[in-house]
């Protein structure tokens, strides 16, 4: 009977001496100072800090919105510098689902529609997509909301349908910036325990900021950064 | 959901300001019709010019005259087929450039001749020759005044001083559509054997029109006829009739160069109309803008998204121009007829509506092009932190 070791799998998101600075006219803004970092996939993980410690600037960085003035970002395999523009909106649209503080839906567009939105960009059916949004908006527990508009729907509601977005692609990574940070205590809690089915049950990796020690109490791992540095 | 959707909704966020929009942009393209139209009116006379045709004026100025003894000159000139001479009359109905109406004395037995597209009964054009002050009126003209063959009209001289009086004989009618069936010809001997007849005006007429055998050689005949009176005290310029008319077009050039003018800042004003309105909706939809990029829209979508707008906006401000412009147009080219004189009933052309509406489209489409393209110039993170 063989003995070897099961090679671990490879982290999910890999930052290696991050740093990132902001030009402001002559003055350069340090916001992040050589960061390392792993995530493992299927791992649910908090930053949190205070106002300008860099929690945003590092999600948009592990989900390639923003490059790193220097070092490596490497998510699900990919080191996110060797893609252009077009390559990198491909690769969020196959791999990472955003959640937003405000929701971010298209207002004009029902909840359903915007549940579809990201699966314009696959080659599904129009039959698949509608399955698959039907599917998502099951998840989140708003099957009966799928015609209204986000004007027409609670903060609660509203996030839910933003989740349900962020997952219809199915992607490896969900990026949370502040998902609770405008709801009250009973939709946060909600959104919370949607996330808890989004880690345990369908196992994605999830990487939020948040100023609330609740939330953070429901990922695996918290991080804290201060003034840019990873404590 | 589709992108087609997706654009039409982003498109009917503000109901109000897109109505808005489109309504002005359908004002500027009718304007611009208007005017394009207006400038083909000053060209129409050029266009409806018969190639076979020249004539000769005085080389000094078209209001200086030609003898009559140089018909027979120019008759036998090799390549001429027909020869007639008229000269502009220039008599008021009444007081008002309303009453105004082209007329012309003209040579009664030559003229058909040289001017076929101009028609009239065999009795009637017996009569009009045989009266030494017969008229012919065209029918339009007839309308106008309600006049018909029998009726007296008289023309106060404005030239010719005096009040003269004319026959009507008959009412001709055009062989095609374009011909001036708005003015009043009469015989040339009712002004050349008046005793009204100003000193030095005797024998002598305004323009030759000279009919050719062969338009290829028009351009020799008419430097025979200008050779042949080159050391005379009236020497010619003989030219294309398209020629002679464009002449009388470059006198307005200044106008025409004005309504050019105007009509090109039309268009700019429909490119600031729509893109002032563009630039509004792209601006309050920074973040959605944004968030579509951060899921994955490339920026190419997201351009062709808003110039999908835009040019919806021009479609519609076009088709509602092009609807709305034959009535403003036809109006104003009744009202005008009786100056311009050659001016068909539906004076508007289909290649101008179809030049006009495909300006309005390409005119909105650069217009949404500044805003698409400032849409996806910010970065996706700063779009995100916008608040609407």
């Amino acid at each position: 009977m063989s003995l070897e070791a099961v090679p671990a799998p490879p982290p999910m998101v890999r930052l290696e001496g991050v740093s990132k600075t902001y030009r402001r006219g002559t003055v350069e803004v340090p916001v992040l100072e050589a960061v390392d970092l792993a995530i493992d996939p299927g791992a649910f993980v908090a930053f949190m800090g205070p106002s300008g410690s860099g929690k945003s600037t590092l999600l948009n960085l592990i989900s390639g919105l923003d490059q790193p003035t220097t070092g490596i970002v490497e998510v699900a395999g990919r080191n996110l510098a060797e893609l252009n523009d077009r390559e990198l909106s491909d690769w969020r649209a196959a791999h990472v689902g955003f959640v937003f503080q405000l929701y971010n839906l298209i207002p004009v567009l029902t909840a359903a529609e915007n549940v579809e939105l990201p699966l314009l960009l696959t080659p599904l059916s129009r039959a698949e997509r509608r399955k698959h949004v039907a599917a998502a908006l099951d998840v989140v527990g708003l099957s009966h909301r799928v015609g209204h508009r986000p004007p027409q729907m609670s903060g609660g509601e509203q996030q839910r349908v933003a989740i349900a977005r962020a997952i219809v692609t199915d992607p490896d990574l969900i990026i949370a910036d502040e998902p609770t940070g405008d709801l009250d205590r009973k939709a946060a809690e909600a959104v919370l325990d949607l996330f808890g089915v989004l880690h345990h049950d369908l196992h994605k990796t999830l990487v939020m900021v948040t100023h609330d020690p609740h939330a953070a109490e429901r990922a695996e791992r918290v991080h804290h950064l201060e003034k840019g540095v990873l404590q | 959901m589709n992108y087609v959707r997706l654009a039409a909704r982003d498109l009917l966020r503000n109901p109000l300001r897109l109505s808005l929009t489109i309504l002005a942009g359908a004002v500027g393209v009718t304007a611009f019709i208007f005017l394009r139209t207006v400038i083909d009116i000053f060209y129409f006379g050029a266009q409806a010019a018969q190639v076979d045709r020249l004539i000769v004026r005085n080389k000094v100025s078209i209001t200086e005259p030609l003898p009559l003894s140089y018909y027979a000159r120019i008759a036998a000139l090799p390549g001429v087929t027909a020869v007639t001479h008229q000269e502009w009359f220039g008599g008021t109905l009444g007081e008002t450039q309303k009453d105004f109406f082209a007329n012309f004395a003209i040579d009664p037995v030559t003229f058909l001749d040289v001017f076929p597209e101009f028609t009239t009964s065999p009795a009637e054009l017996a009569d009009f020759r045989n009266d030494p002050c017969g008229a012919l009126i065209g029918e339009k003209l007839a309308r106008r005044f309600g006049w018909k063959p029998g009726d007296r009209v008289t023309l106060k001289g404005q030239i010719y001083p005096g009040d003269w009086t004319f026959n009507v004989r008959g009412i001709y009618t055009g062989t095609r559509p374009g011909v001036d069936t708005t003015a009043l010809v009469f015989g040339y001997r009712c002004l050349n054997e008046s005793e009204q007849l100003p000193e030095g005006l005797k024998d002598m007429v305004g323009i030759y029109a000279v009919r050719v055998d062969d338009p290829a050689r028009s351009g020799q005949v008419a430097a025979a006829i200008d050779g042949m009176f080159d050391n005379s005290p009236y020497p010619t310029k003989a030219e294309s009739e398209k020629a002679f008319q464009l002449g009388f077009v470059a006198m307005s050039s200044a106008i025409l160069t004005a309504v050019k003018v105007v009509s090109a800042v039309i268009l700019l004003i429909i490119l600031l109309v729509i893109g002032n309105t563009l630039a509004m909706g792209v601006r309050e939809r920074t973040r959605d803008i944004a968030t579509l990029r951060a899921m994955g829209f490339r920026p190419r979508t997201v351009v062709m998204l808003v110039l999908a707008e835009s040019s919806v906006i021009g479609l519609m401000a076009a088709a509602l121009g092009v609807l709305a412009a034959p009535t403003l147009v036809n109006g104003f080219a009744r009202a005008i007829a009786s100056q311009f004189g050659q001016i068909p009933d539906n004076v508007m052309r289909g290649r101008t509506l179809g030049v006009s509406a495909l300006a309005a489209v390409l005119v909105s489409l650069l217009a949404g092009a500044g805003p698409a393209f400032r849409a996806v110039r910010m970065s996706v993170a700063e779009g995100l932190r916008k608040v609407a």
